[in-house]
């Protein structure tokens, strides 16, 4: 059973430099947003650590206000589906990779540096990550 | 001096040890706590623990805060700065390389050592061994 880590927080509307800056250290750790309420990681060392920093930084700010918490769900079946949606949204990304693969003469280091972040959000290992990988790796040296 | 920080030590505490052995306090005493454990010891330099002095200020680590506190304005340990923000703090924009590996190693780091004595003073030869190929590029 995979625990969780939610996190509940709000910031005020402006300055919206603040409310970006959150959002984005968000998409970047491939948090999933729920109901539009709570953020979602699959909790492990390093979105644990993460997280907790992110918390105290948005507690820092004027007027926000943020909880982190660690949950598991009762019903797996709804596990299930948050996991596909995680694997989902990696899914997505590592296709753009393998269609910019398809394209005449592609920029070979751009898209195996977009690989290296991808894996970092893939936290289900992804078997079509392990696609582009050797994707990736079979266009080496190659003319 | 004595210095506390929460156990289960990463890669931005592990690099603020080897500083302050290093650096800033040879003789230093370290003490690990349980995270989140209040109140903090008395008599105990707190460090990497959220709302203390010496902690993470906006897209920076912990190493980062040190090294403007203390003023230790040496550029390898800027770079090492540079480097533990990539990977300890998620960054749109990433410039080093080392960041993913170091972050690697230093969560394995904690996963052979006995407990977080022993994960400081392994790393000691990580970063040593860091700093002297940093400062090795520099020269050519």
């Amino acid at each position: 059973m995979t625990t969780w880590l939610l996190l509940i927080y709000k910031v005020p509307n402006e300055p919206s430099a603040r409310r970006v800056y959150v959002w984005r250290k968000l998409k970047g750790l491939g948090a999933i947003l729920l109901q539009d309420s709570a953020w979602v990681l699959p909790a492990n060392s390093r979105t644990r650590e993460k997280l907790q920093w992110l918390t105290t930084e948005i507690k820092d700010m004027e007027g926000g206000v943020a909880t982190l918490w660690e949950a598991q769900q009762v019903f797996t079946g709804q596990e299930d589906q948050l996991v596909q949606q995680f694997t989902g949204q990696v899914d997505t990304l590592y296709r753009e990779i393998l269609s910019g693969l398809a394209h005449d003469d592609p920029d070979l280091g751009a898209l195996s540096k977009q690989y290296q972040q991808v894996t970092l959000q893939d936290y289900f290992h992804s078997a079509l990550g392990e696609r582009v990988r050797e994707a990736l790796i079979n266009r080496r040296g190659a003319d | 001096m004595k210095w506390v920080t929460w156990e289960r030590i990463g890669i931005d505490r592990m690099g603020c040890a080897w500083l302050i052995q290093r650096f800033l306090d040879p003789q230093a005493e370290f003490l690990f706590i349980p995270n989140e454990q209040m109140p903090l010891p008395e008599g105990y330099e707190p460090f990497d623990i959220p709302g203390v002095r010496l902690s993470h200020r906006r897209n920076h680590c912990t190493f980062h805060t040190m090294l403007s506190e203390y003023k230790l304005d040496d550029p390898i340990l800027q770079r090492i700065a540079s480097i533990i923000d990539e990977a300890d703090i998620v960054q749109d924009v990433t410039v080093e390389p080392v960041a993913p590996g170091l972050d690697t190693i230093c969560q394995g780091m904690r996963l052979i050592s006995l407990d977080d004595h022993v994960a400081v003073e392994h790393s000691q030869l990580i970063y040593d061994a860091l700093y002297a190929q940093l400062a090795n590029e520099r020269r050519i």
